[in-house]
């Protein structure tokens, strides 16, 4: 049973669709990468899940439990976390600060100690390695930096399943690299399940172990990524051009 | 001292978030000793004067309004203008329920309390419900406002109507003598800021600093934005009830200009902007400040008003973010 599956999910704006049931599902301490063109509504299917839009129709259904149209902080609470393309940090608070309060408001905290919070904070810096910057204001950071402060606030809040939001949108080759690995090394030394929407084809062949490809708020096709790429509809509508930009 | 540890200080300071370092109870309770220092001898220059005694009574009023205001909007946001009437629940309730209820004096202030912060939470939580943003919520909250006036002029039968009401419970205790009806008011400023200061350094502060920060963001990150409005909006309610009940009492009669927008709300915004939004201090701060200005500003005559505008025109363009953030900066720049 995955850990997380999304049942005929349905989002539409005035009546135009812009996710159109879809159903799909991820499994404990998978890296699913969902990509297509742009329009295609991968960034919809992330808010849906995260509760940041509510869905027109469907399920989302975690470890069992019926999340759909949750609010955020409830889903977050029990164990999915969002990074977006465009990080938003707390400009009032140092990094250290940033990720603690993620860690005071996560999923292994719920008494909410500051102490245990702030250790967890630097250890979740630490495993990002912006250790050094724990006192900087966040606004010093570039925006590669502030990636890796936001993939830090997610992993101090101990979730269970992380989504990823084009998060290696323009990033040179060394931030990239980085970037995989430090992706990988949530999935292999904390045992997080990864969705992971993006256009970098060069990372999500790198990382994904299964693509799901979205055309027009549907699902095109899924399976491994070289099966996927092999896919002649898929090479014709969306990888072809994608493939050259990446 | 190391770069490192100036970015420190330089990022705790901002926003009125507090540094770590700083977060003992002694960094919380020093700033109140001193406002006791400052504030306890006051009786002792001005007791023989029952003029000036008032206008110290009504500046504490004014601090404890500013403080509550200051945990409603410069906490979490929520742009509520119905300052006086909230404190106008509390001053009306308790003193309709010891007067013609004849309920004991501390229960009437008690259950009015409770009353003026019920009804805090409740707009607080319509705001939140229709997601309503600061604008919306300050329209509301002045709709409100204009309504509980309309209300105590309305029902002249319970509140006496424009002449208001002469207030009879109390005058036999504590609060009816000028002096320690003065202490309990500035026991009240204390108790506040304590309070304030204890839910900054829990984590409804690191909520408070989130949602003030990015709403949205604060929600993606475990925060109950919602639940710690209506929290705020609850208990600062209940401080301006309070204070409108304990004011009421001390000063033996009100009237719906007592807790009118124009006299309470405006002053209030203005005390608060001035003292720093946000911050622990700059509230009690404010309220000193103006309380001594308007009152030398008193042989101005009508032009006091005129004056008052220009100064504030002027601080506001000298210290855009208050006094308290700008002396943190001069602070963070000579060390």
């Amino acid at each position: 049973m995955p850990t997380l599956e999304l049942r005929d999910v349905g989002k539409s704006y005035g009546g135009l669709p812009a996710v159109d049931g879809v159903s799909i599902g991820a499994d404990d301490g998978e890296i699913l990468a969902i990509v297509g063109p742009n329009g295609a509504g991968k960034s919809t299917l992330l808010k849906l899940i995260v509760g940041l839009e509510p869905a027109t129709k469907g399920t989302i259904v975690f470890d069992g439990e019926d999340l759909t149209n949750y609010p955020p902080h409830r889903i977050r609470q029990r164990g999915i976390a969002l990074v977006q393309q465009t990080p938003r940090a707390f400009p009032s608070m140092n990094v250290l600060e940033n990720v603690a309060l993620a860690a005071l408001f996560g999923r292994a905290n719920a008494h909410r100690d500051e102490e245990k919070a702030l250790a967890r904070a630097g250890e979740a810096l630490e495993f990002v390695g912006l250790a050094d910057r724990r006192f900087d204001h966040v606004g010093n950071l570039n925006l590669h930096q502030q990636r890796f402060l936001a993939l830090a606030r997610a992993v101090a809040g101990d979730p269970r399943v992380l989504l990823l939001d084009e998060v290696m949108a323009g990033l040179n080759d060394a931030e990239l690299a980085t970037s995989i690995s430090i992706v990988r090394a949530i999935r292999d030394l904390r045992h997080i399940t990864v969705i992971w929407v993006e256009h970098v084809m060069k990372a999500v062949m790198s990382l994904a172990e299964r693509v799901v490809v979205l055309n027009f708020g549907k699902v095109l096709t899924q399976g491994l990524p070289q099966d996927v790429m092999r896919d002649p509809a898929v090479v014709e509508a969306y990888l072809g051009e994608t493939s050259q930009s990446a | 001292m190391s770069d490192q540890a100036v970015s420190t200080e330089g990022t705790a300071l901002i926003g009125g978030a507090e540094r770590r370092s700083a977060r003992s109870l002694g960094a919380l309770f020093l700033p109140l000793l001193a406002a006791a220092a400052l504030l306890a001898p006051v009786p002792l220059w001005l007791g023989d004067s029952r003029v000036l005694m008032g206008v110290a009574l009504l500046g504490l009023a004014f601090a404890c309004y500013t403080i509550g205001f200051n945990l409603i909007f410069g906490s979490t946001g929520q742009l509520f203008l119905c300052v006086g009437a909230l404190a106008g629940i509390g001053g009306y309730g308790a003193v309709l329920l010891a007067d013609r209820q004849g309920v004991p004096l501390l229960v009437s202030i008690l259950l009015a309390t409770v009353a003026a912060g019920l009804v805090g939470g409740l707009l607080s939580w319509i705001a939140v419900r229709r997601s309503l943003g600061v604008i919306f919520t300050g329209i509301i909250t002045l709709i409100f406002a204009l309504a509980f006036q309309n209300l105590l002029l309305g029902r002249g039968d319970l509140t006496g109507g424009e002449s208001g009401l002469r207030i009879q419970s109390g005058s036999d205790s504590f609060l009816g003598d000028r002096i320690l009806s003065y202490y309990a008011m500035l026991t009240l400023v204390l108790l506040f800021l304590l309070v304030h200061g204890l839910l900054r350094r829990s984590h409804f502060g690191w909520g408070f600093r989130a949602l003030r920060d990015d709403e949205v963001a604060a929600e993606l990150t475990g925060v109950n934005v919602a639940r710690y409005r209506v929290i705020a909006a609850l208990v600062g309610g209940a401080m301006l009830g309070l204070a409108g009940a304990v004011y009421a009492f001390s000063r033996g009669r009100i009237s719906p200009s007592t807790f009118a927008f124009a006299q309470v709300d405006v002053v209030v915004l203005v005390m608060l902007a001035f003292g720093g939004i946000g911050t622990l201090l700059g509230p009690i701060l404010g309220a000193i400040v103006f309380t001594i200005i308007d009152e030398l500003l008193v042989e101005l005559g009508q032009l006091r008003l005129v004056a008052l505008g220009a100064l504030i025109l002027v601080l506001f363009l000298w210290v855009p973010r208050g006094i308290i953030p700008s002396l943190g900066s001069v602070f963070r720049k000579d060390h």
